[in-house]
């Protein structure tokens, strides 16, 4: 398979006449855009605003992020079987709107956290505060019952991300970045030397707000599956988690997956990147068995030599985690995992629910337990009231003034467990 | 009789039968799990949820299966380790009572969605 991400700049996001990109500037018809999001009845109201980097503007609660794209050739533009029909991904070219993201807000329960500043401190630990932002609140008619709120709340940022993609389809790129691997016999016979290399990611997948959709299926029906690299990147992997702020894979994570991203840069060079297998984390011990199993025995079919397995979420995913990477090891396969650390303020409590003497290479994206001082906004996109949520967890984290102490896990993206995120660690 | 709801949850007592409703917080639930293994019952889901934010609820429901003569040491291992990592997780932290009827619901429709992958219709509980 072979894709072309054409990447064209994006330096600014206004509202104006005519939806279209000029100079590197996205111009967005909001009256066009509501009504076409409208179409659905059941929302009741759409609210479109912009934040940009350096603004001291506070986006919450934030549902989704995801990058407006448009597929000049090949199947499958918008995200298939979701927002438009079922198709083939991963071939072709797609334009992208580079820099610019589509932010859902809505607030589906009370207690959803999930919050991006453009500025400040709070900008520096979430990666969504570098992009320019067109947020996107929605509000559903009332009477709706929690799935179907949650089913318009994330179909309507699917659609907004697919209009406003639209624009790019005639501007010539300025960066194109081309994706292309063959079938294993073809690489393996390029490569017999590098060792085979697949990828796990691992997806929420127990509920409402905690699911994740492949080619719009929900990844709780699903046993593990492979896939090519380049279907996710072309838009196959959907998010519909929205708990899990810090941590939550947003499709536009998913869209420019780090982890597939890194293993492309190294194919023909260190490895041969044999593909990326979705495995669901499940809430019955039955079925994390399954999954784990069938998982462990995809890797071996194929024959690699090596994994990576990411995880989403903390808790009862961490079982999965592990339950994969004993089977792995214990099969003579190499693994390294990629997840987050819940080790309190400190940093010295044991990191995962769960533990395994065979987890020997893993890769934190940081403590989500790290306490953050967030000074107040001048606007708050969304919903104020869930800044409150925010400073539940504890006595004391709204100040007078306005300031707000929150912990990591609060924030969007921000100890991402595919590596798409800025927590790093220093050497000294 | 084969599953057996250990909960807190005040909508699910309204809903299932099969319950063994602890009156009681999230951990006195586990704790409750905890001693129901111990006596050979088996775990059917995790104790844990998938997110921090999870943790904060004040309300938590775990499938239960058959007991059985003898007690499964992974399902041992599973509940002490969650409910040392709750506590943990307590430490710094505090139940979130405000958005209780949220995390009531989402509780709720979390153990539907298990008991539909279980294939069992949630009614007939």
């Amino acid at each position: 398979m072979k894709l072309e991400l054409r990447r064209i700049h994006i330096k600014d996001i206004q509202l104006g006449k005519e939806t279209a990109v000029k100079d590197g500037v996205l111009i967005v018809n909001e009256e066009e855009l509501v009504s076409k999001l409208k179409e659905d009845e059941r929302i009741k109201d759409i609210k479109i605003d912009i934040a940009r980097p350096g603004e001291k503007v506070r986006i919450i609660p934030v549902k989704d992020v995801i990058e407006p794209r448009v597929k000049i050739e090949g199947t499958g533009n918008g995200f298939p079987g979701v927002s438009s029909k079922i198709a083939q991904l991963g071939e072709g070219k797609v334009n992208v709107l580079y820099g610019a993201a589509v932010v859902t807000v809505g607030d589906i329960v009370g207690f959803q956290e999930g919050v991006i500043d453009m500025w400040g401190e709070g900008a520096k630990w979430t990666p969504f505060s570098k992009t320019y932002n067109l947020v996107v609140d929605i509000t559903p008619v009332e009477g709706l019952d929690p799935h179907s709120h949650e089913a318009t709340v994330r179909l309507a940022g699917l659609k907004a991300a697919e209009f406003i993609g639209e624009a790019g389809r005639e501007v010539t790129p300025d960066e194109v970045l081309t994706y292309e691997i063959g079938s294993h016999v073809e690489e393996t016979a390029k490569y017999p030397d590098l060792p085979k290399v697949l990828y796990v990611e691992m997806l929420i997948s127990q509920g409402l707000l905690h699911d994740g959709y492949i080619y719009g299926v929900n990844s709780q029906k699903i046993i593990p599956t492979l896939l090519h690299p380049n279907e996710e990147l072309d838009g196959a992997v959907i998010s519909g988690n929205c708990v899990a702020a810090c941590d939550k894979i947003t499709t536009y994570q998913h869209q420019n997956n780090s982890v597939i991203l890194d293993l492309y840069a190294q194919h023909g060079k260190t490895l041969n990147f044999m593909g990326v297998v979705l495995t669901p984390e499940l809430t019955t011990l039955e079925g994390k068995f399954r999954t784990c199993d069938y998982t462990a025995k995809l890797c071996k079919m194929i024959g690699v030599d090596g994994v990576i397995i990411s995880e989403e979420g903390y808790g009862n995913p961490d079982s999965d985690l592990l339950m994969i990477c004993k089977r792995l090891e214990n099969s003579g396969i190499k693994t390294v995992l990629i997840t987050d650390e819940c080790s309190g303020r400190d940093g010295m409590s044991q990191p995962l629910a769960d533990t395994a003497k065979e987890a020997v290479a893993v890769v934190s994206g940081g403590n989500v337990s790290h306490v953050v001082t967030l000074p107040p906004a001048d606007k708050v996109i969304g919903n104020d009231e869930s800044i409150a949520t925010l400073a539940g967890g504890w006595d004391g984290a709204l100040l007078e003034d306005g300031t707000l102490m929150c912990e990591l896990n609060a924030v969007i993206g921000s100890t991402s467990e595919i590596g798409y995120h800025y927590c790093t660690a220093k050497l000294y | 009789m084969k599953y057996l709801i250990a909960t807190n949850n005040p909508l699910v007592k309204k809903k299932a039968d099969n319950l063994c409703f602890v009156e009681g917080s999230y951990e006195d639930v586990l704790i409750k799990v905890r001693d129901l293994v111990y006596e050979g019952v088996e775990l059917v889901s995790h104790p844990l949820g998938a997110s921090m934010r999870m943790l904060f609820s004040p309300y938590r429901s775990i499938i239960l299966g058959q007991k059985s003569k003898t007690i499964n040491p992974f399902h041992v291992e599973i509940i002490e380790n969650s409910i040392i990592n709750y506590r943990k997780n307590l430490e710094a932290r505090k139940v979130d009572w405000v958005h209780a009827d949220d995390y009531a619901l989402i509780d709720n429709e979390l153990l539907k969605s298990t008991f539909k992958d279980l294939e069992v219709d949630f009614n007939k509980i």
